[in-house]
C-alpha cells in the first residue's frame, strides 16, 4: 500500500543486536531498526507497548522495556511461555524480527517532575517499570527520592540482575530487593518476604510521591491496600494492565475490560481508574 | 434522486457492470446456501431468501492476507498488499439489516488508526439496498429501531413495486453516479404502490433502558442463567453483520508464509486466554456477557450506536437456541 494508505498491520523490520538471558526463561532482546529513516525518526514514551513478530509463529504483545532516553535501539523482555515467545527465543544476534508500535498511552512523566517516585514490581513485571525507572534516572535532577521495591519468588527469577546491582550501588536510588521465603540462596543480601509486606516495612512517604505498581494480580491486590495505609491516594498510584491483544489498535476486540480498551485507553492507568473498572482482568 | 427501474433493466445493469469488469456481489445460491457472492450473471441473483451470512465480508473477508514474509539467511523480506487487489464493486440486493451494519463497521475500522483493508474496499464499493417484503420469526430489525425499508448504509435503495420493478432512491454521490452513468436503464418514478413491507413480529425494545440496565449490572445472576448452555461455538459472531472481532495469525513455515487477518469470536475460550494461563473471561457466561455488553453498551459508549441490526441470524443459527432478542427484551423490562 502506498504511504498515504498505510497498511497498519505491516511491521517494521529490526535486527537483534544483543541477547541477554535474565533468568532461565526470561530473555531480553535489543533491537535496531533496519530502515535508517525509521531508526532516526522512531520515538516512543515510557509505558507504551508493541507487537513483536516471530514470522511463521505470529505476534506477541510486550511493553517496550528500554527507556526513551536511550536512543538508537529498543529492548523487550519476555518469558518463553507460548508459541510466539518460544520462536522469539530462538532468535540470535543478527536475526531479523518484526516490530509494530509504539501503541497505547504512556506514563505522564512530565506530571511526575519534582516528585518522589516509588516503584513496586514483582517477578517478570519489572520491564514495564524499568523503562520509566531509566527514564527518571536519565533525568535524575527532575525527580526527588527514587525508591524501588522489587521482588520475585526466588533469586533466580529476578530480572535485570546487572541493573539491580547498579541501582543498589547508586547513592541516589534506594533499592529494596526481596525474595519470597525459601527463595533465597546462601549469598542473598536482600530482604526475605512478599512484596506488599516489604513495601510496608520500607514505608516510603506518600507526600509529594507517585507510586507505580506492576506485578501479578495477586501482588497488586495486596499492594494497593498497603499504599493506601501509607497515605497514597488512588490518583497517586499508577499501574499498567496487560491483556491478550492482536491488533493493538482498538479494533480486534479482545483486550477490553468493560468498555475500557487496554490497547487504546491504557495500558497505563491510575488506581482510581482501575477501581472504576468491572472485575474482568 | 428518485427513479424507477424495471427488473429487466436491473438485470441489464448488473450484466453491464460485470462486462465492464466491475465485481458485482449479490445473494446467490452457493452449494444450496444463499450467500453474498460475486455474480457471473444477473440470472444467479436470488432475492427471496436472506443470505446465510451478512454482506460484511464484501469489506471484511472471513480470512484475508495482510502481508507475506520470506526469510533468507538472517534477512526477512516483507511483501505488502497491493490495493489494486480490491476491485471496484457493486453490492446488489443488500438487506436493510446488512446495509445498516456497514456504517457501524466504518466507525470501528476508521477511528484513530485506519484499516485500509476495510476502508479501501469501502471506497470502491457502491451499496444497493433492497427493501424486505418477507420476514421470518427470527427477524427483529423493528425491535432495534430499524425497519424493512431502512436506507442507512445504502447508496441506492430499491423498493419493490406492485406490478413489477423498483422505486430507486439515491442516498449518496456514489448512488447518483451509478444512475447517471447508466441513465438509459432508469426512468422517471411512476405512481405504482410499493409491495407491502415485511412485518417482523418482535416488539420494539427500549434500547436506552437496556443500556442503562447494562451500565449498572456487570455482575448479575442473569448472566449465568442465560449463558450456561452456550457451547461457545462462535457461530453467532460469524453470521452477524456487525460483529468485527478478528485474529491475526501466520500461516506458513519460518522460511516463508502469509500473515492473515481472520474473523474471531468473543465466545471462544481462547479469545482472551493469556499465555500465562490466566483468562479474564474464563467461563462461558462471562464471554456471553461480553457479547451483550459490547453490542448494547460498550459500542454505544464509544460510538453512540447499537452493534445489532436485528437480522436475527444469530437466533436462527444458535445450536442451543439462545435468542438475543428475547434476552435484550427481558433486560429492557427490568
Amino acid at each position: 500500500m502506498c504511504e498515504t494508505n498505510k497498511n497498519i498491520y505491516l511491521p517494521y523490520l529490526t535486527t537483534v543486536v544483543e541477547v541477554i538471558d535474565e533468568t532461565p526463561d526470561v530473555r531480553t532482546l535489543r533491537l535496531v531498526f533496519q530502515d535508517e529513516q525509521v531508526r532516526d525518526s522512531f520515538a516512543f514514551r515510557a509505558g507504551q507497548f508493541a507487537e513483536y513478530s516471530a514470522f511463521g509463529a505470529g505476534e506477541a504483545t510486550f511493553c517496550i522495556a528500554s527507556s526513551p532516553t536511550r536512543t538508537g535501539y529498543i529492548e523487550c523482555s519476555f518469558r518463553s511461555v507460548g508459541r510466539v515467545t518460544e520462536e522469539l527465543r530462538r532468535l540470535e544476534v543478527g536475526d531479523s524480527m518484526g516490530f509494530r508500535g509504539p501503541y497505547g498511552n504512556s506514563y505522564p512523566i512530565e506530571e511526575f517532575y519534582g516528585k518522589n517516585m516509588v516503584f513496586v514490581a514483582g517477578g517478570i513485571a519489572l520491564p514495564p517499570l524499568r523503562t520509566l525507572i531509566w527514564n527518571c534516572l536519565d533525568l535524575r535532577d527532575k525527580f526527588g527520592d527514587i525508591t524501588i521495591v522489587y521482588g520475585a519468588r526466588a533469586e533466580a527469577d529476578l530480572v535485570y540482575k546487572r541493573e539491580l546491582q547498579e541501582w543498589q550501588e547508586r547513592a541516589d536510588v534506594r533499592l529494596v530487593k526481596t525474595v519470597d521465603p525459601g527463595g533465597n540462596g546462601p549469598g542473598w543480601d536482600g530482604k526475605i518476604g512478599f512484596v506488599p509486606t516489604i513495601l510496608e516495612e520500607t514505608a516510603p512517604s506518600a507526600e509529594n510521591t507517585i507510586a507505580l505498581v506492576c506485578g501479578p494480580p495477586i501482588m497488586i491486590k495486596f499492594t494497593l491496600p498497603v499504599l493506601e495505609k501509607l497515605g497514597f491516594s488512588d490518583e497517586q498510584v499508577y499501574t499498567t494492565l496487560e491483556n491478550r491483544m492482536k491488533c493493538g489498535l482498538g479494533k480486534c476486540g479482545r483486550c477490553n475490560v468493560g468498555n475500557v480498551y487496554v490497547c487504546k485507553d491504557g495500558p497505563v492507568f491510575t488506581a482510581k481508574q482501575i477501581k472504576a473498572m468491572p472485575m474482568e482482568f | 434522486m428518485q427513479k424507477y427501474i424495471t427488473q429487466q433493466n436491473l438485470n441489464t445493469l448488473i450484466d453491464t457492470l460485470i462486462a465492464s469488469g466491475t465485481r458485482v456481489v449479490a445473494p446467490r445460491m452457493s452449494a444450496g446456501i444463499p450467500l453474498y457472492e460475486p455474480l457471473d450473471s444477473s440470472v444467479e441473483m436470488v432475492t427471496d431468501q436472506l443470505p446465510r451470512r451478512s454482506a460484511k465480508e464484501a469489506f471484511f473477508p472471513v480470512c484475508e492476507e495482510i502481508m507475506s514474509y520470506e526469510k533468507e539467511g538472517q534477512q526477512i523480506k516483507l511483501t505488502d498488499i497491493d490495493p489494486a487487489r480490491f476491485p471496484e464493486t457493486v453490492l446488489v440486493g443488500v438487506r436493510p439489516c446488512d446495509a445498516a451494519a456497514i456504517p457501524v463497521l466504518d466507525a470501528v475500522f476508521s477511528w484513530d488508526y485506519k484499516d485500509e483493508f476495510f476502508l479501501e474496499r469501502r471506497r470502491k464499493t457502491t451499496v444497493i439496498g433492497l427493501a424486505c417484503t418477507t420476514a421470518d420469526d427470527a427477524c427483529f430489525c423493528t425491535a432495534v429501531g430499524l425497519s424493512p425499508a431502512e436506507t442507512r448504509g445504502s447508496d441506492l435503495f430499491l423498493t419493490p413495486l406492485n406490478g413489477g420493478g423498483f422505486a430507486c432512491q439515491s442516498y449518496s454521490e456514489k448512488g447518483e453516479a451509478l444512475i447517471s452513468n447508466n441513465s438509459a436503464l432508469f426512468s422517471e418514478p411512476n405512481n405504482a404502490a410499493p409491495l407491502p413491507l415485511a412485518a417482523p413480529q418482535a416488539d420494539k425494545i427500549d434500547l436506552k433502558k437496556v443500556k442503562s440496565w447494562l451500565d449498572g449490572h456487570f455482575e448479575d445472576p442473569l448472566w449465568d442463567g442465560i449463558a450456561v448452555r452456550c457451547v461457545g461455538c462462535g457461530a453467532c459472531a460469524f453470521v452477524c453483520p456487525a460483529c468485527h472481532c478478528f485474529d491475526i495469525v501466520d500461516e506458513g513455515t519460518e522460511k516463508a508464509g502469509k500473515r492473515r487477518k481472520s474473523w474471531d469470536a468473543c465466545g471462544f475460550w481462547k479469545f482472551t486466554h493469556h499465555a500465562s494461563g490466566h483468562n479474564p473471561r474464563d467461563l462461558q457466561p462471562k464471554r456471553y456477557r461480553n457479547r451483550i455488553m459490547h453490542k448494547f453498551k460498550y459500542y454505544d459508549d464509544k460510538f453512540g450506536q447499537t452493534l445489532c441490526t436485528g437480522c436475527g441470524r444469530c437466533v436462527r443459527v444458535c445450536p442451543v437456541g439462545i435468542d438475543i432478542a428475547a434476552i435484550v427484551e427481558e433486560i429492557s423490562k427490568k
